[in-house]
């Protein structure tokens, strides 16, 4: 193709004065011309050089004009041919014209008609060529979206996690292979039936009606953990969003599906092993321990008091050995999701008094004392009771061991805001500035000088944080090296 | 004093308890599994039974729950020696978890000699 402003003219004429009184005229133009006497010789320029517009003249010897303007426009339909031809014969311009002639100048002709006459057919070109430039941009445009598409769907075809895209209805509108393996569906999905009708599954349903509602218009989406089918049950954590338009109106809902049947089953087989294990683990123990209490007793015979101090030492290793696999055990528990699953309505203090009784023998053997303050409008709060016994429990475990002889231990209950609020400080060994941070850390321990008699695990703060954080309250510690210790737990309060 | 058969499958623990028991003048019949246990009950007639719940031939939970249902050993007051483990949720024992309240009484292991002495002491006081 010509460069764009690139003009170049043909003038295909038997009359000489015509043929150069032209060429003369558009050459003063600017425009390149070429000029033929009779119809072959303009034919052979046509074959050798480019031209977009032929001024032409019907009434030719030999090949007639009509018969070249045949032969421009089966080889060269781009180029405009202008017939020129007397007024006599203006019924061949008429059918010229019919014949793909742009234009038609009747002679004689003035050198501005002439002017105009091919300015009109450089305006045409010129409209012409971008016209077509458009036309390529918008074909790469549509190229570039289906290219996008295409990319776009490559992409959701083969991801592992499952995809699901709804209109605002709840119809499917886009899905992948991986969910119809996952959900075992047909492979056409019933578009045009709701999916709140067809997927049987409450939960899901729940969740996308959830996410599909206009009232929740600021809503981010949500994230659930599904089953799904019988009697191989499949789960899934399903993450479902809204899809909103410029103005913020849901159009319909995306879900990603992931599959994590694998891991569930991983986790049952890590459980039943952790089962296993403690109970393997706590059984010769527990007996270990029942046989030296017997001996301890004195119910086997008299003891040295050399033998019995060092058999009570004895015994407190075992205690902690046993404490620390029942930790263990509980953690395995809550990481899997188990531990506080049976709420209920709670009365923090009376579990407070239960653990303070448990644990006076213990504390007395120290000379700990106890100092209980608890307002008594305290909030009930939604808990799962074992949960709160061992979060109780190690606290106050705690205080005891890392507690100076004769020391104390208050225990605080009040609400605070919507939260119920519990403080147990010890007055004790304290914790450094630089320990605070990893005190909650699974085997952590401080090893001091001092907390190296104290029998300990370093997986009681831990579940207790594990299981705070898994009733949505939070737990802190402050601590005074040397002088004392408060852990403070935050509780969201429950129904009255 | 009084009849105790003890039930489980660990020698060590039955040996303890026995020499718990025998130090409080009662008298102690050994069983070293639920089978043995269970016919012991019945042999032995005794006035209370400590029982171990994980026993691999026949647990704690069946026995007791053999015995409650028959009307003539259904009054033997039983104590059960349960272990932490027995109450983890989806295990095998916790599905049978409403089984211990058809025990009189029941206790973790392991337990003090002294606080032994005391439940044994308040399950023979009924």
């Amino acid at each position: 193709m010509a460069k764009h402003n690139e003009i170049n003219i043909l003038i295909i004429d038997d009359e000489t004065v015509l043929r150069e009184g032209s060429e003369r005229i558009l050459s003063r133009e600017g425009w390149t011309t070429a000029t033929a006497e009779n119809g072959e010789s303009g034919l052979s320029l046509l074959e050798k050089n480019e031209f977009q517009i032929l001024l032409l003249d019907l009434m030719m010897p030999g090949i007639s004009g009509m018969d070249v303007l045949k032969e421009v426009q089966e080889h060269y339909p781009e180029l405009l041919v202008i017939v020129v031809t007397g007024y006599a014969t203006i019924e061949n311009a008429v059918s010229a014209m019919k014949n793909g002639a742009y234009d038609f100048i009747p002679k004689p002709f003035t050198p501005d008609q002439l002017r105009l006459v091919i300015q009109r057919a450089i305006k045409n070109l010129t409209l012409k060529r971008e016209a077509e430039l458009l036309r390529l941009e918008q074909q790469k445009s549509l190229q570039d979206i289906a290219n996008e598409k295409n990319r776009t769907l490559t992409i959701i075809n083969h991801m592992a996690d499952g995809v699901l895209v709804t209109d605002q209805n709840g119809c499917v509108v886009l899905h992948n292979p991986a969910i119809t393996r996952m959900l075992e569906l047909e492979k056409e999905l019933p578009v045009e039936k709701n999916i709140l009708e067809w997927s049987g599954n409450r939960e899901f349903t729940e969740m996308l009606e959830n996410v599909l509602n206009p009232k929740n218009s600021h809503s981010q989406g949500i994230s659930r953990e599904l089953s799904w089918g019988e009697p191989l049950q499949r789960f899934f954590i399903a993450h479902s969003a809204p899809v909103r338009n410029e103005q913020g109106d849901i159009l319909g809902s995306v879900t990603i599906f992931n599959d994590v049947t694998r891991f569930k089953e991983l986790d049952r087989m890590k459980s039943d092993f952790v089962n296993m294990a403690s109970h393997e683990l706590r059984s010769p123990l527990s007996s270990i321990r029942q046989q030296i209490s017997v001996i301890t007793e004195g119910l086997a015979g008299e003891i040295s008091t050399g033998q019995e101090k060092i058999l009570n030492r004895v015994l407190q290793r075992i205690d902690g050995h046993i404490a620390m696999i029942s930790n263990l055990l509980d953690l395995s528990r809550i990481e899997a999701g188990r531990l506080v699953q049976q709420k209920e309505r709670i009365i923090l203090p009376e579990i407070i008094e239960e653990v303070v009784e448990l644990m006076s023998g213990e504390a007395e053997k120290k000379g700990i004392t106890f100092k209980v303050t608890i307002d008594s409008q305290v909030f009930p709060v939604h808990a799962d009771r074992q949960s709160m016994e061992t979060v109780l429990t190690n606290l106050v475990s705690n205080a005891i061991k890392y507690n100076r002889e004769g020391g104390a231990i208050s225990i605080n209950a009040q609400n605070s805001g919507e939260f119920v609020e519990l403080k147990v400080s010890d007055n004790g060994v304290g914790i450094e500035k630089e320990n605070l941070s990893q005190i909650f850390d699974k085997f952590y321990r401080i090893r001091t000088e001092k907390t190296r008699q104290v029998v300990g695990s370093g997986l009681g703060l831990p579940l207790v944080k594990d299981i705070v954080e898994a009733h949505l309250g939070m737990i802190t510690v402050e601590s005074n090296p040397e002088k004392e210790t408060t852990f403070t737990v935050l509780l969201p309060r429950g129904m009255n | 004093m009084a009849k105790i058969l003890v039930v489980d499958d660990d020698p060590d623990l039955v040996e303890s308890v026995t020499i718990i028991l025998e130090s409080k003048n009662h008298e102690v019949v050994q069983a070293y599994g639920g089978i043995e246990g269970l016919e012991k009950a019945k042999s032995e007639k005794p006035d209370a039974i400590i029982l171990d719940v994980m026993m691999p031939d026949k647990d704690g939970y069946e026995v007791c729950k053999e015995l409650k249902g028959d009307t003539e050993y259904s009054n033997i007051p039983i104590l059960l020696l349960t272990a932490v483990v027995s109450q983890i949720p989806n295990s095998t024992y916790t599905s049978r978890m409403g089984m211990e309240t058809e025990a009189d009484d029941y206790v973790d292991k392991p337990v003090e000699p002294g606080e032994l002495v005391k439940l044994v002491e308040r399950l023979l006081a009924g």
